[in-house]
C-alpha cells in the first residue's frame, strides 16, 4: 500500500507521477457532479413556473441537490486528503470509547447502507482525534455497507492497540490505495473516501487494511480518561 | 416526421439523465446506455440518429464501442458526438467523431451540435 502520510519529504519522479494521475482522478470526478448541478439548475431557468412547481421542476430540483451534495462530499475530502498529505492537521488525540465512535458512525450512515450490528465493548478506549476518526468511520461504513449490505462492525484490543473491524460488502482490490485517472467513477461522489480513511489512520499512528472481506482500523488503545500510549497521536 | 433519435452513453446515471432531459427539452427522442456494450444492442434495437459518447466507462469504454460499431457495415456512419470530462479533445479523434464537448459544456452548445448532425443533407446543385 502507497504511504501517503509523509508531505515534508521531497518526493521523486514517480510520486509527480502518481500525484498527477491522483489529481487527473479527482478533476474528472469532479466534472461529471458539476456537470449535472449546473444543467440542472440551468433548465429549471428556461422552464416555466408552472412546470417548475409541477413534476419535471421536482425532478430537476431533486437532480441538482443530488450532484451538489456530491460535488460536496468529493470536495472535502479531497481538501483533507491533500491537508493531511501536507502535514497540515495536527491531530488531537485524546481517550474515544471504541462503542461511542462507533455507534456515531451508525446514526449517520447513508441512506443506501443496509442495517448495523455493532458488537463492541464499551470498555474499549482508542487513543484519536474525534472528527477524523468520525470521517474514517463514515466512511468504512459507508463503503461495507454499499447497496444496502449489512454491515457489522467489531473490535478488539490487541496490545497497545484496539482493532476495529468493519465487515460487510467485500472491499475490491486497491479500495483503499489512490485512484488514478481511469478508475471508475462513482456517482455515489465517496470515490476518495476510503483513501482519506486510509490517511486519517496514518495520521492518528496507526493502520487501516482491507483484508479477509473487511476492513480493519487499527487505532492506539487508551485507557478511559488516562494517558495514551506511546505512539499516539499528540497535537 | 419523428423526431431524431438520440442515444446517450454514460456511465454516470445522474449524467445521463440531465443530458436526457436537456434533449427532451427539445423534443428529440432518447435513448440512453451505461457502457459501450449497453450502447451496442441498443444501436441494434433502436438505430440512433447520432450517439453522444463519454469515453471512460466500465465494460466498455467509449473507444472500444466505436471500433466495435464502425465495423459494423449498417451502423459505421452513425455520427458521434465525444462527451467526456478528461479534458483530452484529441481522444474525439481516436474514435472518429464529429465533435468532443468536455463536460461542463454550455446546454446551447451541446443543442447546436446534435442539431447540426442531425440536420437533413442540403440537396446537391443539379440534383
Amino acid at each position: 500500500m502507497a504511504d501517503d502520510t509523509g508531505g515534508a519529504e521531497e518526493r521523486g519522479p514517480d510520486d509527480a507521477e502518481r500525484r498527477s494521475a491522483f489529481l487527473g482522478f479527482v478533476a474528472h470526478e469532479v466534472r461529471n457532479p458539476l456537470s449535472t448541478a449546473l444543467w440542472s439548475a440551468e433548465l429549471l431557468g428556461r422552464i416555466g413556473a408552472e412546470e417548475r412547481g409541477g413534476a419535471r421542476g421536482e425532478k430537476l430540483v431533486a437532480m441538482c441537490l443530488r450532484s451538489i451534495a456530491r460535488l460536496r462530499q468529493l470536495v472535502e475530502d479531497h481538501f483533507l486528503c491533500e491537508r493531511l498529505d501536507a502535514g497540515g492537521i495536527p491531530p488531537r488525540a485524546e481517550p474515544v470509547s471504541a462503542r461511542e465512535a462507533a455507534a456515531g458512525a451508525i446514526e449517520r450512515r447513508p441512506p443506501d447502507v443496509g442495517e448495523v450490528a455493532l458488537e463492541v465493548s464499551p470498555d474499549l478506549f482508542l487513543g484519536a482525534d474525534r472528527p477524523l476518526l468520525a470521517r474514517a468511520l463514515d466512511a468504512l461504513v459507508a463503503a461495507a455497507g454499499r447497496d444496502g449490505t449489512a454491515v457489522r462492525i467489531a473490535a478488539e484490543a490487541a496490545g497497545d492497540t484496539v482493532r476495529l473491524a468493519v465487515s460487510g460488502k467485500a472491499p475490491e482490490e486497491g479500495a483503499l490505495e489512490d485512484p488514478v485517472k481511469g478508475t471508475p467513477s462513482d456517482p455515489t461522489g465517496r470515490a476518495l473516501a476510503l483513501p482519506l480513511a486510509r490517511r486519517i489512520a496514518a495520521a492518528l499512528g496507526g493502520a487501516l487494511s482491507a483484508a479477509d472481506g473487511r476492513y480493519v482500523l487499527t487505532l492506539p488503545r487508551a485507557k478511559a480518561g488516562g494517558a495514551l500510549p506511546r505512539g499516539a497521536a499528540h497535537p | 416526421m419523428r423526431s431524431p433519435l438520440v442515444l446517450v452513453v454514460d456511465d454516470d446515471p445522474d449524467i445521463l439523465e440531465a443530458i436526457c432531459e436537456i434533449l427532451d427539452s427539445e423534443s428529440y427522442r432518447v435513448a440512453r446506455a451505461r457502457n459501450g456494450a449497453e450502447a451496442l444492442e441498443r444501436v441494434d434495437a433502436e438505430r440512433p440518429d447520432v450517439i453522444l459518447l463519454d469515453l471512460m466507462m466500465p465494460v466498455m469504454d467509449g473507444v472500444a464501442f466505436a471500433k466495435a460499431l464502425r465495423e459494423r457495415p449498417a451502423d459505421r456512419d452513425v455520427p458521434i458526438l465525444v462527451i467526456s470530462a478528461d479534458g483530452n479533445p484529441q481522444r474525439a479523434a481516436s474514435v472518429n467523431a464529429r465533435g468532443y464537448l468536455a463536460k461542463p459544456f454550455d446546454i446551447d452548445v451541446l443543442l447546436s451540435h446534435v442539431a447540426d448532425i442531425c440536420r437533413p443533407a442540403e440537396p446537391r446543385a443539379g440534383a
